[in-house]
């Protein structure tokens, strides 16, 4: 039988080595790969710059068996390259009736029930590109500011057999109204630093 | 008023629905902005927050996303015009919609139950958003309101609409408009 292949599409503009999405997603492909899984990561943002790495993308996902997407919550739902590199494949049908589909998806906000919406369109798209839905691990920032690592790995041993991600209960690190309070401490504490503390709240396109 | 009609079709093949929208704004008394987004230079959003901590209210890219950002920021109305992608929006709308950003403050607050950004300015655009769909599709369309609903939470909008046109319905475009446009404005 041949090796099993899956593809981490990483869906952060801050790229493999800088991004949360890669370190999340890592934790999963790492699983994979001790369980006999060939294991690749493509950065959508640099796929969707250019046409040649765009079409090596595109046939990496269509042979794949299992395709991971690991991505932060924008505007709630996917970064936009996500969503024009997902209407390529729904286009083209690539790995129609052959990729099984997991989200791995992080929100800045500490509920993470505010990532519903963009899991329900990662639904939809599984649905007319023809692949089937395994569901997602869905975190906010009380989690990835924990370690969510084992729910990770909880979520790739069912993935290594093919299965949907089953509910998983996760760690909160502090409760919302604090991590709300560290949230705004943090952001002044960087504006000092950057000279910019004294115009934090400017409005440069007012009337 | 002024109304911002972000058009986010990935080939401009529904112009005479555009038209139509942009007769309805008219007649309702709004000086209408349609921006054609796949005609315009907007790089993805970098995720740095230079816009909040660097050079605040401004995103550090100097392209047509600091323009619509601006437009946003002075409009009493924004539509969306898209189509239905998965539930959600299309690509091209979403490029700009992820530049928005620099119109928000870094700050969090409880709002509705949930953490939100504070906003930037004093006042929201109201939100009306027109998604095409090429037949009925329920399950597209429930996710498509309940988005538009959390991006009207997101932007603190005073009041928010959506409306879906099926093309192959025989459906009335400027009556499916005119409803959504006297939502927003009521």
């Amino acid at each position: 039988m041949s090796e099993k292949r899956v593809v981490l599409l990483v869906g952060s503009p801050k790229g493999i080595e800088r991004s949360t999405s890669y370190r999340l997603g890592r934790v999963v492909l790492d699983v994979l790969k001790e369980r006999g899984f060939a294991t690749d990561a493509i950065h959508v943002h640099s796929a969707m710059r250019s046409s040649d790495d765009l079409e090596r993308a595109l046939a990496a996902v269509a042979t794949a068996d299992l395709v991971i997407m690991s991505l932060p919550l924008y505007v709630d739902s996917f970064p936009a390259p996500v969503i024009g590199m997902l209407e390529k494949i729904a286009d083209r049908r690539a790995g129609a009736g052959r990729v099984q589909f997991a989200l791995v998806i992080q929100c800045g906000f500490p509920e993470s029930s505010q990532n519903a919406v963009a899991l329900s369109v990662a639904e939809r798209f599984a649905a007319e590109a023809g692949w089937e839905w395994l569901g997602a691990l869905s975190l906010g920032g009380l989690e990835t500011y924990g370690s969510a690592d084992p729910a990770l790995r909880v979520a790739a041993t069912a993935l290594a057999e093919g299965k949907k991600i089953p509910d998983i209960a996760l760690k909160k690190a502090m409760p919302a109204w604090l991590y709300r309070i560290g949230g705004n401490i943090m952001w002044r504490r960087v504006a000092k630093k950057n000279g910019v503390a004294r115009k934090l709240r400017a409005r440069p396109y007012e009337n | 008023m002024n109304a911002l009609v972000l058009d986010g079709s990935r080939d401009g093949k529904e112009s005479r629905i555009l038209a139509v929208l942009r007769e309805v704004l008219a007649n309702a008394g709004y000086a209408v902005d349609v921006v054609a987004l796949r005609d315009k230079t907007i790089a993805p959003c970098l995720g740095c927050f230079g816009c909040w901590v660097k050079t605040p209210g401004e995103c550090v890219i100097d392209d047509d996303g600091r323009l619509v950002a601006r437009s946003l920021a002075r409009c009493d109305l924004i539509v969306y015009f898209t189509p239905v992608t998965f539930g959600g929006v299309s690509s091209e709308l979403k490029k700009a919609l992820d530049r928005m950003i620099p119109n928000i403050l870094p700050f969090f607050a409880s709002y509705h139950g949930e953490t939100h950004h504070v906003k930037r300015y004093r006042r929201s655009p109201s939100l009306a958003a027109l998604g095409i769909l090429p037949s009925a599709d329920a399950e597209a369309e429930a996710v498509f309101r309940t988005l538009i609903e959390h991006n009207a939470t997101n932007l603190q909008s005073p009041r928010s609409a959506t409306a879906i046109l099926a093309l192959d319905s025989k459906s009335d475009a400027k009556a499916i408009t005119r409803a959504l446009v006297e939502t927003v404005t009521r």
